[in-house]
């Protein structure tokens, strides 16, 4: 009986392809980082190799409108991120409607989060224009609390005759880790910190047919809630933030122009004085140049700014409320980045970029925890490759 | 492009050589082909760019939408994208790549070359892809974007 079941000719639905239902893929990067002075991913005054990113994905269709995916990401990054795997995402994706004028659906899961141009892939090197996103917007030091959460996203697509419309709303729990906690207090208290309730992230974007023409709102909602203890200096309180980016791209066929603007007005709640007084509105954007010089090179330009509050851009006001601990060049950052990208195979690439800083707002505290011993104006030397499969 | 220009050329005198019994001058190299399940012979550009986007998952007959491309840097598909879908190819790989590694979609299957382009699209129900003109033969259903 085995043998007949052998020797049937296999049925039709066998016979397809199976390697189009389920797909397995990822990405391995290797970045090297030189500064001239600060820590940027690691000891990079010396030359550091600390910033790994490794990624593996799997999807299956289980029919032509449900689709299971997720990914687990290991990510080192100097003393902020030790490579310990996570789940980067894993949902269900139920396209309910998907027709040639429009489609819906829902996702549940762990979702990324749509923010800006880059977010939701912020970690795969292809996908960035550079390579470090333009910190002023995309964080390091607080990647976590807007990279994903657990929760729904509904989500339509519309296509006029003018371009397509995509937005989506999304509902769930953010995480914290301790870069979160840090970053928002400034140092390591006695305590710990966790997202309060809901947080909520909602999404439009336009584009035209031929792609050329790109622009998107994006916001998210969040509540932090610390939790003070024995002998922490400052009391249990609550930070409410609201992270917005509106983005702009043109993509002609040998040069693309890009610019995002951000706003993060965060509102500090219980702890007491003087944290309290601490409400700010930071704020971040670039302007972007890129030129194909050849269809397997690519130069890119950059300039972005951002400042720790947009009413105090020198600083000094922040300065003085941290008693002079902070200097002011500590609450802001401009930088010109020129980097290159050479595709050496369509699954291979590598990287070299070269920044010129004036300020450190965007370094970490944990890698530079006195902020008086930063370097005001400092450079940044950094190569990347990246494989993916 | 060089290449494909100079092909035109060729195919050009070869009608010249064989009379009245070439009328159709080629007009674009690369066509789109479809496995003869699809049930259209035609397709508008903005259905064709969703298809190629990963965007939709299904044919107006039911039948599941599978999409076959070549390498990013073949010349066919460099072609195929700025000419048929008038996009350009790393306009296509950012909404692949976006998909893929968001959880929220699958990427194309690339194939090596043309030769499997055309196995492939012809043996798979619900296969789109392309070739260059002179790859078409009667295995491959023939798609025209109106």
């Amino acid at each position: 009986m085995w043998l007949s079941l052998l020797l049937a000719p296999v049925p039709p639905a066998l016979a397809a392809d199976p390697g189009s239902d389920l797909q397995v893929h990822g990405f391995a990067t290797q970045g090297y980082v030189n500064t001239t002075d600060n820590r940027f991913f690691g000891d990079s005054e010396d030359g550091s190799f600390d910033f790994t990113e490794l990624g593996v994905n799997a999807s299956y269709k289980a029919t032509p409108s449900v689709l299971f995916s997720g990914q687990l990401l290991s990510r080192s990054a100097g003393d902020m991120y030790d490579g310990s795997p996570t789940v980067d995402y894993a949902l269900v994706d139920w396209n309910i409607v998907n027709t040639e004028e429009y489609a819906y659906g829902i996702m549940l899961g762990r979702i990324k989060n749509t923010l800006g141009l880059y977010n939701d892939t912020r970690d795969v090197a292809f996908t960035r224009p550079g390579i470090f996103l333009p910190q002023q917007i995309y964080f390091d030091t607080v990647r976590n609390l807007l990279l994903s959460a657990d929760g729904v996203h509904l989500y339509g697509r519309f296509y006029t005759d003018l371009g397509s419309v995509a937005v989506n709303f999304g509902a769930g729990s953010n995480p914290v880790d301790q870069n979160v906690e840090t970053s928002y207090l400034g140092a390591d208290f006695p305590g710990g910190m966790d997202s309060d309730g809901v947080s909520f992230i909602a999404r439009a974007e336009y584009e035209t047919h031929d792609g050329a023409w790109r622009m998107a709102l994006s916001g998210a909602k969040a509540t932090l809630a610390f939790d003070s203890r024995y002998p922490s200096l400052i009391g249990s309180g609550e930070i409410d933030l609201l992270y917005w980016v509106a983005s702009l791209q043109y993509n002609a066929e040998r040069w693309a122009v890009t610019a995002e603007y951000m706003e993060e007005p965060v509102d500090f709640d219980g702890f007491g004085d003087p944290v309290d007084d601490r409400d700010s509105t930071v704020q971040g954007y670039y302007l972007q140049g890129s030129y194909l010089m050849r269809n397997d090179l690519e130069l890119v330009v950059r300039y972005s700014e951002g400042f720790a509050d947009k009413d105090d851009r020198s600083g000094r006001k922040m300065s003085a409320n941290s008693g002079g601990w902070a200097p002011p060049h500590s609450f802001y950052q401009k930088d010109w980045v020129l980097g290159l990208r050479w595709d050496v195979t369509p699954n291979f690439m590598l990287r070299a970029e070269y920044q010129w800083a004036d300020g450190t707002w965007t370094l970490s505290r944990r890698e530079n925890p006195v902020p008086g011993d930063t370097e005001k104006n400092w450079e940044m030397f950094s190569l990347l490759g990246s494989y993916r499969f | 492009m060089p290449l494909f220009r100079s092909k035109t050329r060729i195919t050009g005198l070869a009608c010249v050589l064989s009379g009245l019994l070439c009328t159709l001058p080629v007009i674009a190299d690369q066509v789109l082909i479809a496995h003869p399940s699809v049930g259209e012979s035609e397709v508008s550009l903005n259905t064709t760019r969703l298809v190629f986007s990963m965007q939709l998952g299904q044919w107006p007959n039911g039948t599941r939408t599978r999409v076959f491309v070549l390498p990013d840097d073949s010349q066919v598909h460099r072609a195929f994208t700025k000419d048929l879908l008038s996009l350009y190819p790393r306009q296509l790989r950012r909404v692949w790549d976006r998909q893929l590694y968001s959880g929220t979609g699958q990427a194309p299957e690339t194939v090596a070359d043309e030769t499997e382009m055309r196995h492939r699209v012809a043996t798979t129900p619900g296969a789109i892809g392309y070739l260059s003109s002179e790859m078409i033969d009667d295995r491959v259903h023939v798609l025209k974007i109106r």
